[in-house]
């Protein structure tokens, strides 16, 4: 009974540690100017919104959430299907170069981004998409292609491919097999890839800030430093803008909650 | 529909050889079999006539024409999977109809040849649900009505009964006959097991290590065995093969008697054998004995007898009905 206690008491603990940064900012950004000077962990007393207002009009939230909507939408759409029919011709395909081009994707899934960020950015500047949306996709996209491909490999391979050949014999093509027998019983991994992209997309600060310089093409990462100067630091806007920031992907994983812990899971068990 | 013929087939996946020089004809409407023991390349066999895997050397032809270089759905063949291979987010009228849609072909006319073959394999009831909700008979079935809504020119299956239990394969394998029989479409069936090879075939091609032992009608291969092999395979329980003086007697290395061929008698018996085991069937009795010189010895006797384990039996064989083979076990004389 008392190790059950004793269980409970480190779970709790665990839970009020990791849930309370995200209470105190939410706590921040409700509270009122004269109330701010109260410790951060107390509750806002009279509640106002006045906060995420100023956020959203003055702070230029409203452009920057647009952005980074746009971007991280596109990202996630041609996410899920660049790897997944890349994955597809890597699995159910057989062409000359497979070997070297799995093994360029297990070199890409090894190379941190902050290593190559200057070369990438005089790429994105050759290109001549500095401060386009465009150039941050592409970024995005090939930066995280290795490791979404290597996803969808490990589902694709869950499936019998006796699937594959029976659509064979029945007359399909290639593409047809990948839409309307492949991708149709791969929605965990095509949820699951959807979801992790748009998250990395949307909390992404360093390839944003790099091939972004123009403030109206800017994203909500980027848009809460404008709130931290190098003396002073409006705390309530910070907490406003991170609780405005925070708020899509929250409700995208309530929403998709089901599916992305099977989609995490599939592939590794079978 | 049509014929097939199969040249000097060969395949290989790198630098192991699994078929050799594979020679066969097949007529318009016929049922062949495929049987030989696992690992013989019966599957491999089938999967280059489907066009699912590339032919190393040799040419096949279906209904005349040079089809090596055709893909799978230009042979127009249909292929039956031992594991069914279902699409599992269709229900069972989009899985019959999958390769009709695929040709575009108009809603009204799916349906109705998908209804049709529901009908032929009792599938109507079945026709919303998918196959997660089946049972594993039902999923052959709907296996089979994918093949057969397609009207093919030849049909492949492989070994499309074996995840059934006993009562229900034969209740198939009847039924797959009557199929053929109504269809009259070439069939080209994989089975390891020779009872079923037996009782559907029109003509059985007998596999072992990637070669073509025998060719031939089920009672050609019963009353004359190209090898040893062949007669050891085909018949249930299997052919005595007995080596040493026995088979000398007779000029030959090896003698194979059919347990069917042997009786129990009190005078003049060939040889003496103890009992050590009896199965009572029924409608047949098989009886194990021990006789010296010779080895174990397998005797199958119409009809209910009371033999028990420990006696001393006389045998006596049908000595027309034996086969003698020389040493590399070919037929002597
Ligand atoms: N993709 C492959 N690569 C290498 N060898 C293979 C491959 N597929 C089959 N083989 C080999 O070819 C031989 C024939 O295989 P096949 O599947 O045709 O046998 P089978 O007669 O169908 O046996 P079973 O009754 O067990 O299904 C086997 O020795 C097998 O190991
Ligand atoms: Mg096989």
């Amino acid at each position: 009974m008392a190790a059950r206690y004793l269980v409970f008491g480190v779970l709790a603990l665990i839970a009020f540690l990791m849930t309370a940064p995200s209470a105190m900012t939410l706590f921040t950004a409700l509270k009122p100017p004269e109330e701010l000077i109260r410790p951060a962990w107390t509750p806002p007393t009279a509640i106002t919104f006045e906060n995420f207002g100023r956020v959203w009009t003055d702070g230029g939230f409203r452009r920057y959430f647009l952005n980074t909507v746009l971007i991280s939408t596109v990202d996630a759409i041609v996410m899920i299907v660049l790897a997944s029919m890349t994955a597809y011709a890597m699995v159910f395909m057989s062409f000359r170069g497979k070997l070297a081009l799995q093994v360029l994707f297990v070199v890409g899934l090894m190379i941190p981004v902050t290593a190559i960020i200057l070369p990438l950015y005089t790429t994105v500047r050759s290109l001549g998409l500095i401060n386009t949306h465009l150039g941050v996709i592409f970024a995005d996209l090939a930066l995280a292609m290795p490791v979404f491909v290597f996803m969808f490999s490990s589902y694709f391979v869950s499936i019998p491919k006796a699937l594959h050949e029976a659509a064979r014999v029945d007359g399909a093509t290639e593409l047809q097999i990948y839409r309307r027998v492949v991708m149709p019983i791969s929605i965990p991994a095509i949820i699951t890839t959807g979801l992790l992209e748009f998250m990395w997309s949307w909390n992404d600060l360093l390839l944003r800030l790099v091939l972004l310089p123009r403030d109206g093409m800017r994203t909500l990462s980027v848009g809460l430093l404008n709130f931290q100067g190098v003396q002073t630091r409006d705390v309530a806007g910070i907490s406003a803008g991170a609780v405005i920031m925070a708020i899509p992907v929250i409700l995208l994983f309530l929403f998709f909650q089901r599916h992305f812990v099977r989609g995490m899971t599939a592939g590794a068990v079978k | 529909m049509a014929d097939l013929e199969l040249q000097n087939i060969q395949k290989s996946y790198g630098a192991t050889k699994v078929l050799h020089d594979i020679n066969l004809k097949i007529d318009d409407g016929e049922f062949v079999v495929f049987v030989g023991p696992s690992g013989c390349g019966k599957s491999t066999l089938l999967r280059l006539i489907a066009g699912l895997d590339d032919i190393t050397g040799g040419e096949l032809f279906i209904g005349g024409q040079p089809s090596k270089k055709l893909s799978p759905k230009q042979r127009n063949i249909a292929m039956v999977f031992q594991s069914y291979a279902l699409y599992p987010q269709m229900t069972v009228a989009e899985n019959m109809g999958f390769s009709l849609s695929l040709e575009r072909r108009p809603k009204p006319e799916i349906r109705e040849k998908v209804e049709e073959a529901a009908r032929t394999l009792k599938l109507e009831a079945l026709l919303d649900r998918k196959p997660g909700q089946l049972s594993g008979g039902q999923r052959q079935r709907v296996a089979i009505g994918r093949a057969i809504v397609r009207n093919p020119q030849v049909f492949l299956l492989d070994e499309p009964l074996s995840n059934l239990d006993a009562a229900l394969r034969t209740e198939t394998r009847v039924e797959i006959g009557e199929l053929h029989q109504r269809l009259k479409t070439t069939m080209i069936y994989v089975t390891h097991d020779q009872v079923e090879a037996m009782t559907m075939a029109d003509r059985i091609v007998i596999l072992n290590a990637g070669r073509i032992e025998q060719v031939g009608t089920p009672m050609e291969l019963y009353n004359s065995p190209a090898t040893e092999f062949v007669a050891s395979f085909i018949g249930s329980p299997k052919m005595n093969l007995i080596t040493g003086p026995a088979a000398s007697e007779y000029q030959a290395v090896t003698i194979g008697i059919r347990p069917e061929h042997f009786d129990i008698v009190t005078d003049a018996p060939h040889w003496q054998g103890q009992i050590t085991l009896v199965e009572r069937l029924g409608h047949n009795t098989i009886v194990y004995a021990r006789v010296p010189d010779v080895g174990p010895v397998t005797i199958s006797l119409e009809g209910q007898h009371d033999y028990e384990v420990g006696q001393t039996v006389g045998l006596g064989a049908d000595l027309s009905k034996v086969h003698r083979f020389d040493s590399a076990g070919r037929p002597v004389g």
